[in-house]
């Protein structure tokens, strides 16, 4: 038959970031598909070798534009790691109620981005308008709505202003209203529905082959297989929350656990306000002197949190001087984008390659990096 | 904490590593020589490290040397490891990791890419990825100059008053 090269991207609307896949089509199926990743490669671990310390933390929420404080997170746990200190009980609170109120954030995001490649735009619509009060909150925190470098090595930058957690339980309240409308509009949708049901399979052998974590290892696998509990990093294990799994991966299933992790996250919120302590110090200097010239012990060391993708981590290098001797970054969805479209995309339609994308939880700008 | 003594007297038993620490909660770091990488690899697959995170490479420009460094994630135990291995910087080679870990295959593609190691057994690790027409060293290692490569890329181009005039900026009169 007669083979056809097609290109998709490096823009579109159902995609996340700048991204090419050269797809070798035969009528409607995809018979062969090359990932070209490049377009957002902006040489972070190059220019954070170049920077101190603390000026890294305007270059890392970078990495993942949607979800900078994940980067921050991890990159904060490396370099207390390295320099062995322990930071103050209050800031692993409020570190924990900013990462999960990124998770909502995130999660609406990629819960209304569905509408790009089934074309059920209402749902984009609803779910970033949602989205944007809630970076009005992160506003208030930090002057900044999406990249916050708000949680800093040592800490967190500045306590909570007051007033802010009756405004992001307010803020709660609203969501519990809003989110079973989201679920009405998007997870009953017909159309919705006739994309996704028993489409974009996810085997179990596949997510061990690829190395694939977060929602799509646990959709098929039907383990807890979440960082926050096999790992748990700042005081995940002293609050109770799920870890919504199942055994059977299509795109509707990830759509549905990442609906359930919504109310987890949520539920985590309301027991972190509950749990923090209203007095105390939220941050402590990781070495003497000004925070810009800090040292950090030499050393390496991989950190890892649960991003709302699956694990992210930095690996850390230090040579004991004021500069970061090497960074690599763990993108969450390196996986599945780079060797998971090779393989796996092939044999699925045309019409699908953006949905397989969106519904694997593919994000450009942390494959390139 | 017992399971984590556990595996490290195992691993300890078992690879015989140059060097072995925990550099964080819940890590460790295991370091080996480079012709045992492989086997170390399979066995700690094995032992329930069945996921592999990253595979990266440090510049030690100084020792004249390139370590390796693969992450491994074992999730029934939540343990991650590292596993290092120095090579010499001026003929890096390795073997593929492919065969024991297929999600191995773009991270040794970019390793290759931005250090130039070699990765034996893997055809495609010689193949371009990020990189667009790229003619310099390999740009993380730490002998590259990134001012002098964009300095030689893209010139510095020399300005008259009539440029500004051209497209209606400031009006000299």
């Amino acid at each position: 038959m007669n083979e056809v090269k097609l290109f998709l991207g490096p823009q579109h609307p159902g995609m996340h970031g700048n991204y090419s896949v050269h797809m070798y089509v035969d009528g409607d199926i995809i018979k062969k598909a090359r990932p070209t990743p490049g377009f957002l490669h902006r040489g972070f671990e190059k220019l954070m070798e170049r920077r101190y310390w603390m000026g890294n933390l305007a270059l890392i929420p970078r990495i993942c534009v949607p979800e900078p404080d994940t980067n921050e997170m991890v990159y904060a746990m490396g370099v207390e790691a390295l320099a062995n200190i322990e930071i103050p009980e209050k800031a692993h609170w409020i570190r924990m109620l900013v990462l999960e109120m990124a998770r909502v954030a995130i999660h609406l995001m990629s819960l209304g981005s569905i509408g790009g490649p089934t074309g059920l735009y209402t749902a984009t619509y609803w779910a970033i308008a949602q989205r944007d009060l809630l970076l009005d909150l992160f506003e208030e925190l930090c002057g900044a709505r999406i990249y916050h470098m708000y949680i800093v090595p040592g800490g967190v930058r500045k306590d909570l202003p007051e007033g802010f957690t009756d405004k992001v339980l307010a803020m709660m309240d609203e969501l519990d209203e809003k989110i079973p409308e989201y679920e009405d509009l998007i997870l009953k949708h017909p159309v919705i529905h006739a994309r996704t049901k028993d489409n974009i399979l996810l085997p179990a052998e596949v997510v061990w082959e690829l190395g694939v974590t977060g929602i799509g290892m646990r959709s098929a696998v039907g383990k807890e297989y979440d960082l926050r509990k096999v790992k748990p990093y700042a005081y995940y294990d002293k609050v109770d929350f799920e870890v919504p799994t199942a055994t059977y991966s299509d795109a509707l299933t990830r759509l549905n656990l990442k609906v359930r992790e919504l109310y987890q996250s949520m539920r985590i919120i309301r027991q972190v306000i509950d749990k923090m302590p209203s007095k105390g110090a939220v941050n402590v200097p990781v070495s003497t002197g000004s925070a810009l010239r800090w040292t950090v012990p030499a050393g390496m060391v991989y950190s890892a949190v649960e991003s709302s993708r699956g694990e992210y981590g930095y690996f850390i290098v230090s040579d004991g001087k004021e500069m970061p001797y090497r960074i690599a970054v763990r993108g969450a969805s390196y996986p599945q984008g780079l060797l998971g479209i090779e393989k796996y995309l092939k044999g699925h339609r045309i019409d699908d390659a953006s949905l397989w994308m969106d519904s694997m939880g593919v994000c450009t700008p942390e494959i390139d990096r | 904490m017992n399971s984590m003594n556990n595996t490290i007297n195992e691993i300890k038993a078992a690879l015989k590593p140059l060097k072995m620490e925990t550099p964080a909660f819940r890590q460790i770091a295991v370091v080996v020589k480079p012709d045992t990488v492989h086997n170390a690899l399979s066995y700690l697959k094995q032992k329930g490290f069945t996921q592999l995170s990253i595979v990266t490479c440090v510049d030690w420009i100084k020792e004249s040397e390139f370590e390796l460094v693969y992450i491994l994630f074992s999730w029934t135990e939540g343990i991650h490891i590292q596993l290092r291995a120095r090579i010499d910087r001026d003929k890096p080679v390795m073997v593929t990791a492919t065969d024991i870990f297929p999600g191995a295959q773009y991270y040794e593609r970019e390793v290759h890419e931005f250090f130039g190691v070699e990765f034996t057994g893997n055809e495609d690790a010689a193949k371009p990825l990020f990189l667009e027409i790229w003619d310099d060293l390999p740009p993380l290692r730490k002998d590259f100059d990134p001012q002098a490569y964009s300095d030689s890329k893209f010139p510095m181009r020399e300005r008259g008053n009539e440029f500004v005039s051209e497209i209606g900026g400031h009006d000299d009169e």
